[in-house]
């Protein structure tokens, strides 16, 4: 029974005025009595309360720096609540920053591995996957070769691959939908359709409001680390739309609306032969 | 603890690739593979032979395996805490995308100075039987069981308490290799403990743990008698005493340490 509770979940980054201070910097300071670098604390979070069960399709919206990817590393247990509690049942999958997490040395297979392992796979399991992930990156004979020499979109199709080769109870979305050129894209977007219709529980965080309204039964939306509103798709979507607009005017409107129309430019699938 | 602990097992496969690429890069980069990061530890023993067997009026089939044991064991130290220093950076990219325990980063960085050092250890005792016969060695060799077990938990403890103090501090590396550099004339690596303590200056070896770990190192393999208990005493405290630390390093700071990357 796949779960996730968030009971006055508050997260405040604590960031140093200068970045590091070395150790010689620290004990002079110290000793002179000044305070050493002085602490800045970003409440990234406050008071968040949630509570998803299974079959949940929870879809998070807001401007940048409202909290959406650190609300989801939290719930990914990567950033620790500084109040409040967190208790997730079942498995996560993650698809965050894609292109991160890869060893530039490492062949394309070996990185397969890799990520793999951590996701918790297992030598024989991943075996059983691997020809699966490399025929979907559609990658070829550069898995033999050093990510070094990838190009960036070649990286994110590696990474989309193998993130999406296993099957989570709980998956945890950000911001993947528009991965390499446009026909992976819309081999991506397959891929997720499946994901979203096996996984048990989607937390997703994506500006595409067309897809969140696709895709999601539940909406909530964040400002400035506290949620203003929540609730079903198409209401909290509709309301998010018009005080874009409202702020931003005409431009705001294109702005909130502009993944729809990108998706509108995408050639149809009968159109369009995808080697899958 | 043992939660944890049951937790770095169950992301082994992760850590165990990790560990074996970082080998494959470091031996691959060499024509002579493995052999190269031995010359090192050979070159150095064959330099400081020819002067220190004149200088100390010691034999050379009993100074070279000695000298050279001390060079393996220092290697290791040096290797587990700069690696040390490094894998929470290195590491950093997972960190950021998976919460599996941060241990495993130094882990890997011990495991990975781990394995020099026993490839370098088998070659001490080859220099040792070729240069002196076998005496009663093969029959202590049963010893070497709990020196490297402690050994890989001081390395691993080492590691995780100067990867922590690396992120926080950036000049914890160049402390810890001055530290180092002081602490490498305090242990008797190139000359043997028996000259300190007859110019009375024994209790630089007695209270220095890593001459500890040095004797019950060399004790068994190179001269052939069991080490004495106290040695053992001496190391097993020293290992629970930084595993503690960094056990309560990880306690405190495991969870935090993502904010300060």
């Amino acid at each position: 029974m796949a779960s996730i509770r968030l009971d006055d979940v508050s997260l405040v980054f604590r960031v140093r005025q200068q970045r590091r201070m070395t150790l010689k910097e620290f004990v002079v300071q110290r000793i002179m009595l000044r305070t050493p670098n002085p602490v800045l604390e970003v409440k990234a979070l406050q008071n968040i309360n949630l509570h998803l069960n299974e079959g949940d399709r929870l879809g998070i919206i807001g401007c940048n720096g409202a909290g959406k990817s650190t609300m989801l590393r939290m719930l990914a247990g990567i950033y620790p609540p500084t109040t409040g509690t967190r208790v997730v049942d079942g498995e996560i999958g993650s698809l965050f920053d894609l292109a991160l997490g890869f060893e530039q040395d490492a062949t394309g297979w070996e990185n397969i591995c890799f990520r793999g392992y951590l996701q918790g796979e297992t030598p024989k399991t991943i075996k059983s996957k691997m020809q699966a992930i490399a025929d979907f990156s559609e990658l070829g004979e550069f898995l033999y070769t050093p990510l070094r020499y990838y190009s960036s979109g070649m990286v994110v199709r590696l990474a989309f691959s193998v993130a999406t080769a296993i099957n989570p109870e709980i998956l945890l979305v950000d911001e993947v939908l528009s991965a390499g050129d446009l026909a992976f894209q819309r081999k991506c977007r397959q891929r997720m359709e499946d994901m979203i219709s096996t996984a048990r529980l989607i937390v997703m965080v994506s500006h595409d409001l067309g897809a969140l309204q696709r895709f999601c039964n539940r909406i909530i939306w964040l400002e400035n680390g506290t949620i203003r509103e929540e609730g079903p798709a198409e209401i909290v979507i509709g309301r998010y739309k018009t005080e874009m607009q409202r702020l931003h005017g005409a431009e705001g409107a294109y702005d909130a609306g502009q993944s729809d129309s990108v998706r509108d430019e995408l050639p149809p699938a009968e159109g369009f032969s995808v080697a899958a | 603890m043992s939660n944890y602990l049951a937790a770095i097992w169950k992301c082994r496969y992760f850590w165990l690739a990790m560990v074996r690429m970082d080998l494959r890069t470091r031996y691959r980069r060499s024509v002579l593979g493995i052999g190269w990061s031995l010359l090192q530890p050979i070159a150095m023993t064959a330099v400081m032979c020819t002067v220190f067997c004149t200088l100390f009026n010691e034999t050379l089939a009993d100074y070279a395996p000695s000298l050279m044991a001390g060079f393996c064991f220092w290697n290791f130290i040096t290797t587990a805490t700069s690696q040390g220093c490094s894998c929470l950076f290195q590491g950093e990219k997972y960190i950021r995308q998976y919460p599996a325990p941060i241990a495993i980063y130094p882990l890997r960085a011990v495991l990975g100075a781990s394995f020099h050092f026993l490839i370098a250890l088998s070659l001490v005792l080859m220099l040792r039987i070729v240069m002196k016969g076998f005496d009663n060695i093969p029959a202590l060799l049963i010893h070497l069981v709990p020196t490297l077990f402690l050994l890989f938990v001081l390395g691993w403890s080492l590691a995780i308490l100067v990867s922590f103090a690396t992120v926080y501090f950036p000049d914890t590396q160049n402390i810890t290799e001055v530290g180092l550099q002081i602490l490498f004339y305090a242990t008797p690596i190139i000359y043997k403990p028996q000259m300190l303590i007859d110019k009375g200056l024994g209790w630089v070896v007695y209270l220095n743990p890593l001459a500890a770990y040095l004797q019950i190192l060399r004790d068994p393999i190179l001269y052939g008698v069991s080490p004495p208990v106290q040695a053992y005493l001496m190391a097993i405290l020293t290992a629970i005493v930084f595993a503690g630390m960094a056990a309560a390093t990880l306690l405190q700071l495991q969870r935090k340490i993502i904010f300060q990357l």
